[in-house]
C-alpha cells in the first residue's frame, strides 16, 4: 500500500528537516500532474510495510491568505491538484511558538482530513522546562499528537507509528471538534489556541526580559546598517573561502582516479577510434565536469548550515536597506541568495513575492546571481589568473559573486526606472531562534544537490561530451607535411638516440592534432564564428566551447577538455585533468588562457545568461517568451560589452 | 510620569518598551499585509515588546520574533503599557 501525505506547517516550523529526516535521499521534484507545479516527494517505508510518499508543501502562516502558496496548500488539500486529495495530512508545529502554530493547526484540521500533528523541536522547548502532555493534545484535537525532534530523531519512530495507523484507516480528524471558525490571527482563535495551550502543556513562569538579552544584541548586530553589512560580506568570504580550500583535496583526488582510469584504458585498448572516444570523449569529458562535485556539495551543506543557524533571516534585513535602494524588495534576498545555488529553485521562490513588478524584477536578475554551474569555471580561471597564489584566487573567486551581485542590482535599478517603476512591498520576517545549524540535516541536502549534480553529468553532460568529441575528430585530416618530416628524422635517430626520437614523435604528433582540430567539424564552426568573439580574446578552440557553453555553463571545460586539452600536451595521463587544460595552447603556441582571456572570460561568464532551463523556467513564471528573450538579449550583450572592457585593460 | 499618550506609531517605541496591539490598530495597512501579520502573530489583542527600534524594527509577541521594515511600523498603533522612559 502507498499512501499520500500532506506535510504542512509554518515556516520555521522545522518542516523541511523532518521531511529529510522521514526520507532521507529519497525524495525527488516532480510536478503536480496535469499542472506546472513544482514540489518534492519523497518515499519511505514504515515497519509494518505502509509505503508513505510524503508531499513537501511550501511553509505558509496560514491557509487563507491571499498567497500562490496559500492556494497551492489549499488546492492540494482539496485535491484540485495532484492526484485527488492527499490520504492524510502531517502538521507540524514548533512548540516553542505552540500557542500561535496550534491556531494553525485547528485552521488545518477543519478541512477533515485524516491527520497527525507533530510538535516539533520538544528538546529546546524541555530546555526551557516546557512539557507537552501528547494524550491530553491528542484529546483535545481529536487526532493524535507526536512530541519529536527532527534535529535529534526523538519521538521520530512514534510519529511514523501513528501515521501508519491513521493511513491505514485507524484515526480520523473530526471535523466538528470546537476548533475556531475564524482563521489564524482572529480574536477568537487567538483565545481559542491560548486556552488550548495553557490545558495541554505546563511550563515554569516566563522570566521576564528587560533590558537586552543576548539574543537582542545579536539581533541588533547582524541587522545593524554597517555592521550587519559587514558580519554578511565576513559570512560569504569565509562561505566562499572555505569551499575553496576544503574542496581541493577531494578534487584531487577525483582528477587522479579519473586519470587513472584514463591510464588503464589506453594501455587496454589498442589506439583507435574506440580508446580515443573513452579517453578523450567519456572519461575526460566526464572528469572535467565530476571534478566540481566537492565544490558544488560544499556549497549546499554550508549554505543549508547557515540557513538552519537562523542567521540568513537577520542578514536579509541587513541588506534589505541596500536592495530596496535599487528596486527589489526584501523578499527577494531569499530568491537570490538561493539563486547562488542555482536559479532554477530561486527563480521559483519568488513565488514568495506579493508585488507583480517587484517579482518581476527579482525574476530578471536572478540568473546574475553566480550559481553552481558557473563554479567551475570560475574555478578553472581563476587557478589561471593567479596560478600558484590560492588566497588571490579565492579573493578573485569571491570577487566574481560580488560582480554578479552589483550587476544584479544596476539592472535592478535601471529596470525599476523604465519598465517596471512603482514603489515594492515592504518586508515582515519571522526571525527564528538562532541554533546550532543540523549536520545531518546539511549532509541530506547537500548530497541531493551532489547526486543531482552527478546525474546531470552522467546524462547531458556526458552526450555534449560525446558529441564533442566527434565533432572534433571528424572528418579526419591527412598527415601534414611536418609531421611527415618530423617522423622520418624520428626513425632515423631511433637507433642511435631513443630519448629524442620520441621528442620528434611528439612534435609530429602536435603537428597533427593541430591540423585535426582546424580541419574538424568543431574548428570549422569555431573558426566561422571565431571574428565575433576575438575582440574578447578567444581562438577558435575557445569559441566552440563558449558556444556549447549557452545550454550549460559547466560544458565549457568539458568542451575545452575535448578539444583542446587532450591534444595540447601528449603527457596528460602524468597531469590532472585541470592541469591539462591549464597548460592547453593556441595554434601559434601561445597558451590557450593568457591573462587577458581568462579575464575576459571570466567576466563574461559571471554576466552571461547561458542556461537554457532558465530561460523555459523564466517563460513558464512570467508567461510570455518577451521576458526570457529580454533576459537573454540584455545579459548577453551586458556580458560581451563587459568582457571586451577587461580584454583591452588586461591586454 | 506623564501619561504614555493612548496610541502610537509602533515605529516611536523605544527599546525594550511593551505596548498592546489593540482593535482596529492594523487598519492603516493594506488588507493582505494586515492577514499576514495577523498569522505571523502580530493580530488584535496581542502584547508585544521591542526588541530593537528603527528598521528594521524588531518586535517580539510571546516567543515568536517579527522583523518590520519602518514603513509597517509606523502604520501600526500600539497602546503602550509601560513606559522605559523618563
Amino acid at each position: 500500500m502507498i499512501a499520500r501525505v500532506a506535510l504542512l506547517g509554518n515556516p520555521n516550523s522545522g518542516k523541511s528537516t523532518l521531511f529529510n529526516r522521514l526520507c532521507g535521499l529519497r525524495t525527488k521534484t516532480a510536478n503536480f500532474p496535469g499542472s506546472t507545479v513544482q514540489h518534492q516527494t519523497g518515499r519511505f517505508a514504515t515497519a509494518t510495510g505502509v509505503e508513505i510518499d510524503l508531499i513537501d508543501l511550501p511553509g505558509i502562516y496560514s491557509l487563507m491568505l491571499e498567497m500562490p502558496e496559500s492556494k497551492l496548500c489549499t488546492d492540494c488539500l482539496e485535491g484540485r491538484i495532484g492526484d485527488g486529495r492527499p490520504d492524510a495530512a502531517l502538521i507540524v508545529l514548533d512548540a516553542n511558538n505552540l500557542a500561535r502554530h496550534l491556531q494553525f493547526a485547528a485552521s488545518a484540521l477543519r478541512r477533515g482530513l485524516p491527520s497527525v500533528v507533530a510538535i516539533n523541536m520538544v528538546d529546546l522547548a524541555k530546555r526551557r522546562g516546557l512539557v507537552i502532555d501528547e494524550k491530553l493534545a491528542s484529546q483535545t484535537l481529536g487526532v493524535p499528537v507526536v512530541a519529536i525532534s527532527a534535529r535529534t530523531g526523538e519521538g521520530i519512530d512514534r510519529l511514523v507509528e501513528q501515521l501508519t495507523r491513521t493511513v491505514s484507516g485507524g484515526s480520523v480528524a473530526n471535523p466538528d471538534r470546537p476548533f475556531p471558525e475564524s482563521e489564524p490571527g482572529s480574536i477568537k482563535s487567538a483565545i481559542w489556541a491560548a486556552e488550548t495551550f495553557g490545558r495541554i502543556a505546563a511550563h515554569p513562569p516566563e522570566v521576564e526580559a528587560d533590558g537586552m538579552t543576548v539574543h537582542d544584541r545579536l539581533d541588533a548586530a547582524f541587522t545593524h546598517p554597517l555592521l550587519g553589512i559587514i558580519c554578511f560580506a565576513l559570512a560569504m568570504s569565509l562561505l566562499f573561502a572555505s569551499i575553496y580550500w576544503l574542496a581541493q583535496f577531494p578534487m584531487d583526488a577525483i582528477d587522479a582516479i579519473f586519470g587513472w582510469v584514463g591510464l588503464e584504458i589506453t594501455l587496454f585498448l589498442p589506439a583507435g577510434v574506440l580508446e580515443d572516444l573513452l579517453v578523450n570523449g567519456v572519461v575526460g569529458g566526464l572528469a572535467a565536469t565530476v571534478v566540481f562535485l566537492p565544490q558544488i556539495v560544499l556549497l549546499f551543506f554550508l549554505l543549508a548550515l547557515l540557513e538552519d543557524s537562523g542567521y540568513l533571516a537577520r542578514a536579509a534585513f541587513a541588506v534589505d536597506r541596500t536592495m530596496r535602494r535599487f528596486g527589489l524588495p526584501g523578499q527577494a534576498f531569499m530568491p537570490l541568495l538561493s539563486s547562488h545555488a542555482c536559479a532554477l529553485p530561486g527563480i521559483m521562490a519568488t513565488r514568495l513575492i506579493p508585488n507583480q513588478r517587484d517579482r518581476l524584477a527579482t525574476i530578471l536578475v536572478a540568473p546574475f546571481m553566480s550559481c553552481s554551474a558557473r563554479v567551475p569555471v570560475y574555478a578553472l580561471l581563476t587557478s589561471v589568473l593567479f596560478a600558484g597564489r590560492p588566497i588571490l584566487a579565492g579573493l578573485a573567486f569571491t570577487g566574481c559573486y560580488v560582480l554578479g551581485g552589483i550587476a544584479g542590482l544596476a539592472t535592478s535599478a535601471l529596470l525599476r526606472r523604465t519598465i517596471l517603476r512603482g514603489p515594492s512591498t515592504p518586508m515582515m520576517l519571522e526571525l527564528p531562534d538562532y541554533r546550532i545549524p543540523s549536520i545531518r540535516n546539511a549532509l541530506v541536502v547537500s548530497i541531493d544537490r551532489g547526486y543531482f549534480f552527478l546525474k546531470n553529468a552522467g546524462s547531458v553532460i556526458l552526450a555534449i561530451a560525446i558529441v564533442m568529441w566527434w565533432l572534433s575528430a571528424y572528418p579526419k585530416s591527412p598527415f601534414t607535411q611536418e609531421s611527415i618530416a618530423l617522423q622520418a628524422r624520428a626513425s632515423e635517430v631511433v637507433q642511435s638516440d631513443p630519448a629524442a626520437a620520441e621528442d620528434l614523435q611528439l612534435q609530429a604528433r602536435r603537428f597533427d592534432e593541430r591540423a585535426q582540430q582546424a580541419h574538424s567539424f568543431a574548428g570549422k564552426i569555431g573558426g566561422a564564428l571565431q571574428p565575433l568573439f576575438a575582440p574578447i580574446g578567444l581562438d577558435r578552440q575557445l569559441t566552440v566551447a563558449v558556444l556549447t557553453s549557452f545550454l550549460a555553463r559547466e560544458v565549457f571545460i568539458t568542451t575545452v577538455f575535448v578539444l583542446a586539452g587532450a591534444g595540447a600536451d601528449a603527457d596528460s595521463e602524468d597531469q590532472g585533468t585541470l592541469a591539462t587544460i591549464r597548460s592547453a595552447t593556441r595554434e601559434g603556441g601561445l597558451p590557450l588562457f593568457t591573462l587577458p582571456t581568462s579575464g575576459a572570460l571570466l567576466v563574461f561568464f559571471v554576466l552571461a545568461m547561458q542556461c537554457l532551463p532558465t530561460l523555459v523556467v523564466v517563460r513558464r513564471e512570467t508567461g510570455s517568451w518577451r521576458w526570457p528573450l529580454l533576459q537573454f538579449g540584455y545579459m548577453s550583450v551586458v556580458a560581451y560589452l563587459a568582457a571586451f572592457v577587461t580584454y583591452r585593460l588586461m591586454s | 510620569m506623564a501619561f504614555a499618550p493612548i496610541r502610537i506609531p509602533l515605529s516611536q517605541l523605544a527599546r525594550g518598551q511593551r505596548a498592546m496591539v489593540e482593535c482596529s490598530a492594523l487598519d492603516a495597512l493594506p488588507s493582505e499585509h494586515r492577514c499576514l501579520l495577523a498569522a505571523m502573530g502580530l493580530g488584535e489583542a496581542c502584547e508585544i515588546r521591542v526588541c530593537r527600534p528603527g528598521t528594521p524594527c524588531i518586535v517580539q509577541i510571546d516567543r515568536t520574533r517579527l522583523g518590520l521594515t519602518r514603513e509597517i511600523a509606523d502604520r501600526i498603533m500600539v497602546t503602550p503599557i509601560e513606559s522605559n522612559s523618563p
